[in-house]
């Protein structure tokens, strides 16, 4: 009788703790928060076509949209300041002395980056990757503060091709000259130690889906809109709100004009249902965030465009301050 | 007492001031390292992939056909161990999931040091070969931990799948650069 009374008392105590905590989880109001947006490198002269199919060069064209032969893409990551959270979306990679990339210049590690910003390393709480390729996945282990968030699906997707019995669709580096778009091309081994890595240490969130991993700060899933387990990342912010999308979103100018872009294990029907969710979130495609618009840090991608040369020429851009925030460009 | 020079001495010597003007303005403008070239240098040099002889092709080319499963094992061996975290801690499956991997390892090994390496690339042999021992001796350290439940054994594991994974890429640099594509 009497532990029944505790028991119904502890159950009470339990659920009215659960309810508070519901009520005050419901009611944390979205904190704007400052954001940044940084080069970890630029892949130099890749021809147009490969980027995005619709921009092909043709010869002599006098179209605009097949008139540019190459185009450089720098690889951004988002900096991401709300509250005490510092929160990372993407990580760029890291150029060693034995992965240079040949074509790629203006890399600066990330650490030093942050730096440059007024940031530590360790003051990283949290990295949500939008993706698992090597050249967003990066430098992971470089932050030992950060919980790692990535999507189940990602995951699955990485054992998916690796258990399948043909080697094309398997195929990490099948022929010489690299896998291409073959389905586990680009999770590189160290990658995956890296976020094994996160794993390990108890580091790392495996999300299944939507989640909100600070108010207003939401993970959307974004399968197949570039690989298995894309994911996007709605940002509440002073002009209004942002979403980084990583390589669902790789070009600006392919979100604003309806173009599939950085086709690797896209499905393309995802890939314009992500734009799609970039439109609803925000009211339109000004505030998506791309991975590698060529435009990026110019007056051609607005929200971009209040940026400056920082580190080994790479650029930075101050895309919003939160309130009482300090301008972190010289 | 102190003559005025003659016409050629101060035609001569202001030829030499002209000479050394125009060195100094080019080593200002031309020679010394502008703050970009200097930005530039602090990076990584920008990898130009040096063609290999027909003798390091060969190399090049036995060896690719271990690192193919390689690159697949080691991120296999990466996944098992995240499955294992992630899902239900089952030391059954990760060791089902192990055993073929520490196998293969296990062969591999052998495969690379059997290997005709031409002198030139002897670092990088070495080098690839480090990898390849690591990840067995991680493949049998997680195994390990399937036995006796000891998580300094992932522990370790994990530390050596990095250099491991570190090492297959600077041997790469060198016989397959560019494997890796922007993404």
């Amino acid at each position: 009788m009497r532990l029944g009374m505790k028991v119904r008392q502890l159950a009470s105590i339990a659920a009215a703790t659960a309810a508070i905590a519901f009520v005050s989880g419901t009611a944390a109001k979205a904190q704007n928060c400052s954001v940044w947006l940084v080069e970890s490198s630029r892949f130099m002269k890749v021809p147009f076509g490969a980027f995005m199919p619709d921009r092909a060069f043709v010869p002599g064209s006098t179209n605009p949209n097949n008139n540019i032969p190459t185009v450089d893409l720098p690889a951004n990551y988002g900096v991401i300041k709300c509250g005490t959270d510092l929160i990372l979306y993407d990580t760029g990679w890291k150029a060693q002395e034995y992965l240079k990339m040949t074509g790629s210049e203006h890399w600066a590690s990330g650490p030093d980056q942050l730096k440059v910003l007024g940031f530590s390393p360790g003051d990283v709480t949290k990295i949500v990757i939008g993706h698992g390729h090597w050249d967003h996945a990066g430098q992971i282990m470089d932050y030992p503060n950060a919980v790692l968030y990535v999507q189940k699906q990602e995951l699955q997707g990485i054992e998916w091709a690796l258990s399948y019995p043909e080697k094309h669709i398997r195929a990490i580096n099948s022929d010489p000259g690299g896998c291409n778009r073959t389905p586990a091309c680009g999770y590189m081994p160290l990658t995956m130690q890296e976020i094994y890595g996160k794993v390990l240490n108890g580091k790392a969130v495996v999300v299944d889906g939507q989640m909100e991993i600070a108010p207003g700060v939401i993970i959307h899933p974004a399968f197949r809109a570039h690989t298995a387990g894309s994911q996007l990342l709605e940002v509440p912010t002073s002009v209004g709100k942002l979403v980084f999308g990583s390589d669902a979103y790789s070009s600006y100018e392919g979100i604003r004009d309806w173009m599939v872009a950085n086709i690797q294990q896209t499905d393309s029907v995802q890939q314009f249902l992500a734009y799609e969710q970039c439109y609803k979130i925000t009211g339109g495609y000004e505030n998506c965030v791309s991975a590698h618009e060529p435009l990026a840090y110019t007056d051609k991608y607005p929200l971009t465009k209040n940026s400056w040369v920082a580190l080994n020429g790479g650029r930075m851009a101050e895309i919003a301050l939160a309130p009482g925030e300090k301008s972190r460009k010289p | 007492m102190i003559g005025v020079p003659g016409f050629r001495p101060v035609l001569l010597i202001s030829a030499l001031v002209v000479v050394a003007a125009a060195a100094v303005v080019a080593w200002r403008y031309e020679l010394r390292p502008t703050s970009t070239q200097q930005a530039v240098a602090a990076t990584p040099e920008r990898s130009e992939p040096r063609a290999l002889t027909p003798e390091e092709e060969t190399y090049a080319a036995a060896l690719w056909e271990i690192q193919r499963q390689v690159t697949v094992s080691a991120v296999a061996m990466s996944y098992a161990g995240i499955a294992y975290e992630t899902d239900k801690h089952d030391v059954h499956v990760l060791e089902q999931k192990l055993e073929p991997l520490a196998k293969f390892f296990a062969e591999a090994e052998p495969r690379v040091r059997g290997l005709t390496v031409p002198p030139s690339l002897s670092k990088v042999h070495d080098e690839y070969l480090e990898a390849v021992v690591l990840y067995r001796k991680a493949s049998n350290e997680m195994l390990a931990f399937t036995k006796d439940g000891e998580r300094r054994h992932l522990v370790d594991a994990q530390g050596m799948g990095v250099t491991a994974s570190e090492d297959l890429l600077r041997a790469g640099e060198v016989l397959w650069p560019g494997q890796y594509k922007p993404h």
